[in-house]
């Protein structure tokens, strides 16, 4: 009988440390996980752990991970789970994304904030400064997705020294002013810090 | 907007179609989005035009004429 690990719905790290535990009593497990990342990490783990691995994508979304190997080998690998153990972090640096033009740079930040609403999972906290802060006062066109996320328990932080540069402090439509401390600190402690 | 209304959406062939159409719309204060195409409709890394389907006929009226529209659809 293989044994079944159920690791749907699961934070990483969670899904690479029960696969890890279950490979250490046993020789051949099949793991059930619901995104890819997931699945990277615990390929990577079986292929350090002297595994053989396939994957099945079933319909529902999940994925089947099949992992065996030859007993008693490469039990003792160590585990280098690659995932930061801090919160997500997203810090807007411009209201641009990417530079060279700068019409395509605001349709991509654009985008991107939208798209930020469905991140799984959605950032801790994201972060405003230097012309980034442009997006998050009165007549923004992003201000509504900002809102959206906001609403989802996701921290805004806005550089309160910025918006002041740009004389628009009192336009502040979403998040809360912020300053280079809870910045500079939010940013260290994130497990990923994206800056698009 | 709220999410219960009803969207649709403006594909276009280029991203300077798509571009002008939101700078036509924006001059005639018509109310829309662009948002990144949606993956459920295609995979290009494209940009599209969403709006409240109330709004159809205004929107296909202001860019007759001015920009080629691929197709619109449902969101």
């Amino acid at each position: 009988m293989t044994k079944i690990i159920d690791a749907k719905g699961l934070a990483c790290p969670r899904p690479v440390l029960l696969t890890k535990k279950a490979l250490e009593q046993e020789d051949t497990i099949t793991v059930i996980v619901d995104n890819e990342p997931a699945v990277e990490n615990i390929r990577r783990l079986g292929t350090t752990m002297g595994c053989t691995l396939q994957t099945e994508k079933k319909e529902d979304g999940t994925f089947l991970i099949h992992l065996s190997r030859e007993a008693g080998k490469g039990t003792a690998a160590p585990l280098n789970v690659s995932c930061a153990t801090g919160p997500l972090v997203i810090a807007i640096s411009s209201d641009r994304m990417g530079r060279g033009n700068d019409e395509l740079g605001y349709v991509l930040i654009r985008s991107f904030i939208h798209t930020m609403l469905s991140l799984e999972p959605l950032p801790q906290t994201v972060i405003f400064y230097n012309t980034g802060v442009k997006l998050t006062v009165k007549d923004s066109e992003v201000l509504d997705d900002l809102k959206k996320i906001e609403e989802s328990c996701v921290s805004i932080l806005v550089c309160g020294t910025c918006l002041n540069y740009f004389g628009i402090s009192k336009d502040l439509s979403v998040g809360v002013i912020s300053n280079m401390y809870d910045i500079a600190s939010t940013m260290a402690g994130a497990g990923r810090l994206v800056v698009p | 907007m709220t999410d219960t209304e009803e969207y649709h959406v403006i594909l276009f062939d280029s991203v300077h179609y798509a571009l002008r159409s939101e700078k036509i719309l924006k001059e005639m204060g018509i109310s829309h989005k662009l948002i990144p195409v949606p993956r459920h409709i295609s995979s290009d890394c494209g940009i599209c035009i969403r709006f409240t389907v109330d709004l159809r006929n205004r929107i296909e009226e202001a860019l007759a004429g001015k920009v080629d529209i691929r197709e619109i659809r449902p969101l």
